[in-house]
């Protein structure tokens, strides 16, 4: 098959090698003219990011340029030989197929599931055609990997559930409000974990987003990023009757908000339902308020637990991603092997049609006599006649390449028509 | 050609018990796609059932929602198509797995009492009758879409609130839609209701000569209607939402179905007619 994959990730390679590699790479040359300058090297694509460095590359000695491209990699990483056999891994044809397609649809990832990987793959993809470095093989092969990633995503659960706390956040968002346009929240306090999750709800339509902290110099900072409005800390008990959702993470040893605060917020809301977040350690909303009809009160491990157990499932719906994948590398092994009868079936058409066209041109004598009308019924006579000789052989052609047996019926038919 | 309404009750019959059957394979696998596909044989089912309505006018040349089992074949059919009609704004499929059933089963019965022609009595031919009767059944069908969204309200409301994180979550529709979809067919049942039963006793007074008769089933509609009457107060001007509405729906509507279905089948009351 002559497709190649060489590269490291997070399982096979520590971090500060994965770092070297890709900085060295990235900064001071373009790889992908490296790589190319690799005489057996035909085609290729590199791909780098946070958790893996990959080449693929369709080569004419898979050997050859597969120790060429080990050298590349030696350079660049600095890597003692013992260390780069233990973080490298080498595949070849359906192998590196396999590979490939398990890395578009997010199989290999650390997180799996996760949907950038495949805008990573079309990244390099891309940056690869501007090179000109990608040709029939790898264009075809790379196509191939994004329907497979696409079928992954669409036929198993493995990308549905939320995999971190933020999003668990907001799916439990969409599930109490349906949609979040014009929803508004109210961040109490700061830290990575709420700015996260509250930068999350924004991009699922979430408008408005007032930020309160003890120290109100530092909401209007926090308020800044997020275009929102900073309130002063006092004026808590007005907000929490206007925001649909609270995303509470301060740093304060007590309950910030209480039962009653909820429960006149909620009188005063007309009970419009209300969904808390308590991110804090220790917590900053009262547990019982989650008793409260129309609450929803969901601290950190509550939202931990919801990640563990999607994560769960996600491990699940893998086994069925690697069935379509297995499907997807023999479908792609069989569009192979057709290839190599492809040239015999181009030939023996050509032969057929060369001898159509010179026997149409001995006739032209007493082919004169004859209408337009009537010359072109005898062309087309004869053209369905070769069609209807040639549909048998070469039905039969491609059906022999898809078991990979087809390498004698080229020679007979090549020897057998004079195709050499 | 005499036959093209029972014909089409058929095809209807069959294709509701396609889409039930679908919503509940959705409900089994977890895939919404499937209750997707669902809502579409519904919509099948649906017009093949309309198309009954329209075959049955031609026939009898009288609005077929008179006898008992014409009846609840335009509950099912009034059903289906507010559902459908909801489903347009708010994509809340699995809510048919609720739905369909329910129309699937009025529909069974509804088709054991269609096939000859009904002759009705001489006191029920008034054009007032079928007036009363399609006002009060699809307010009774926007009650009945009510409590489905209300019960799902509450298996929904009660996975969230006990963090339990089973994948019903993620197919089932979120609580703000039920409330919505319960909220509205509330709030256009119960003007539908009260214009049906005034209707009725306009009627009632042109035959049996007053307007009100104590009947065991007057009574106890005008006991759900008092009831909704409350609910729908609560909601609008108190404020009641959620989980206190979705239930107190259900109550509600446990009254209206022993108005509907115990009363005709054990008591006796005027309003058995044929």
């Amino acid at each position: 098959m002559n497709i190649i994959l060489i590269g490291m990730n997070h399982k096979t390679a520590p971090l500060e090698i994965r770092e070297r590699l890709s900085l060295a790479c990235g900064d001071t040359v373009n790889p992908l003219i490296e790589i190319m300058n690799i005489p057996q090297i035909k085609e290729a694509i590199y791909l780098s990011t946070c958790n893996r460095v990959e080449v693929l590359a369709n080569a004419v000695d898979e050997k050859g340029a597969m120790d060429k491209l080990k050298a590349f990699i030696f350079n660049h990483g600095n890597l003692s030989p013992e260390e780069m056999a233990r973080c490298l891994y080498l595949y070849y044809d359906h192998e590196a197929v396999r590979h490939l397609f398990r890395v578009a649809s997010s199989i290999d990832s650390m997180v799996m599931g996760e949907p950038q990987i495949l805008g990573q793959v079309k990244d390099a993809y891309r940056t690869a055609v501007e090179h000109n470095t990608t040709g029939v093989m790898l264009n075809k092969v790379i196509h191939h990997a994004f329907r497979t990633a696409k079928r992954v995503r669409t036929e198993t659960g493995i990308a549905s559930n939320a995999v971190s706390v933020s999003f668990a956040a907001v799916e439990l968002a969409k599930k109490i409000f349906g949609s979040l346009k014009g929803k508004t929240i109210l961040l109490i306090g700061a830290g990575e974990m709420s700015e996260l999750a509250a930068k999350h709800l924004i991009k699922y339509g979430v408008e408005k987003i007032f930020i309160a902290n003890r120290t109100y110099a530092r909401a209007v900072q926090i308020a800044d990023n997020f275009h929102g409005k900073a309130i002063e800390f006092d004026r808590l008990q007005d907000k929490i009757q206007d925001v649909d959702i609270i995303i509470s993470s301060t740093g304060s040893p007590g309950y910030v908000i209480d039962v009653s605060m909820i429960a006149t917020a909620l009188r005063r809301r007309k009970n419009r339902l209300l969904f808390l977040i308590d991110i804090a350690v220790p917590r900053d909303i009262d547990p019982a308020a989650g008793d409260i009809d129309n609450v929803y009160l969901y601290n950190i491990d509550n939202l931990q637990d919801i990640v563990d157990g999607n994560l769960q499932s996600r491990k699940q719906e893998a086994e069925k991603a690697e069935a379509i994948i297995e499907e997807e590398v023999s479908n792609y092994r069989e569009w192979y092997n057709t290839l190599e009868v492809v040239p015999t079936i181009v030939s023996l058409r050509e032969k057929m049609e060369g001898i159509i066209r010179g026997e149409l041109s001995k006739s032209g004598s007493w082919m004169e006599n004859l209408t337009e009308q009537e010359r072109n019924n005898i062309e087309i006579l004869a053209n369905s006649i070769i069609n209807k000789v040639l549909h048998d052989p070469i039905t039969s052609l491609k059906e022999e390449s898809r078991d990979n047996g087809a390498l004698p019926y080229i020679a007979a038919i090549r020897r057998l028509f004079g195709l050499d | 050609m005499s036959d093209m309404d029972i014909l089409f009750l058929k095809a209807a019959l069959v294709v509701y018990l396609i889409s039930a059957l679908g919503y509940m394979c959705s409900l089994y696998i977890r895939r919404v796609l499937v209750a997707k596909v669902s809502t579409w044989v519904l919509f099948a089912a649906f017009v093949f059932h309309t198309m009954f309505f329209v075959f049955r006018y031609i026939k009898t040349g009288q609005t077929p929602v008179v006898s008992i089992h014409e009846t609840l074949s335009f509950f099912a059919w009034a059903m289906a198509g507010i559902y459908l009609a909801f489903q347009l704004k708010t994509k809340t499929r699995v809510l048919g797995a609720f739905v369909s059933p329910v129309t699937f089963l009025l529909m069974i019965v509804a088709s054991t009492g269609l096939g000859g022609h009904v002759s009705l009595p001489g006191i029920l031919q008034s054009n007032l009758v079928p007036v009363h009767v399609i006002l009060a059944v699809i307010g009774e069908a926007l009650f009945a879409l009510a409590s489905c969204a209300g019960a799902m309200y509450l298996m929904q409301e009660g996975l969230i609130k006990n963090k339990r994180m089973s994948s019903f979550i993620r197919i089932f529709p979120s609580l703000t839609d039920l409330d919505r979809i319960n909220h509205l067919c509330l709030m256009w049942g119960f003007p539908l209701l009260t214009l049906g039963v005034l209707v009725g006793s306009v009627w009632a007074r042109t035959a049996w000569g007053s307007l009100w008769q104590w009947d065991p089933k007057q009574v106890w509609t005008l006991a759900a209607w008092f009831a909704y009457a409350l609910l729908l107060h609560q909601r609008l001007a108190i404020g009641w939402k959620g989980r206190k509405a979705a239930l107190f729906s259900l109550l509600v509507f446990a009254i209206l179905l022993i108005s509907l279905v115990v009363i005709n089948l054990f008591f006796v009351t005027a309003h058995s007619f044929i």
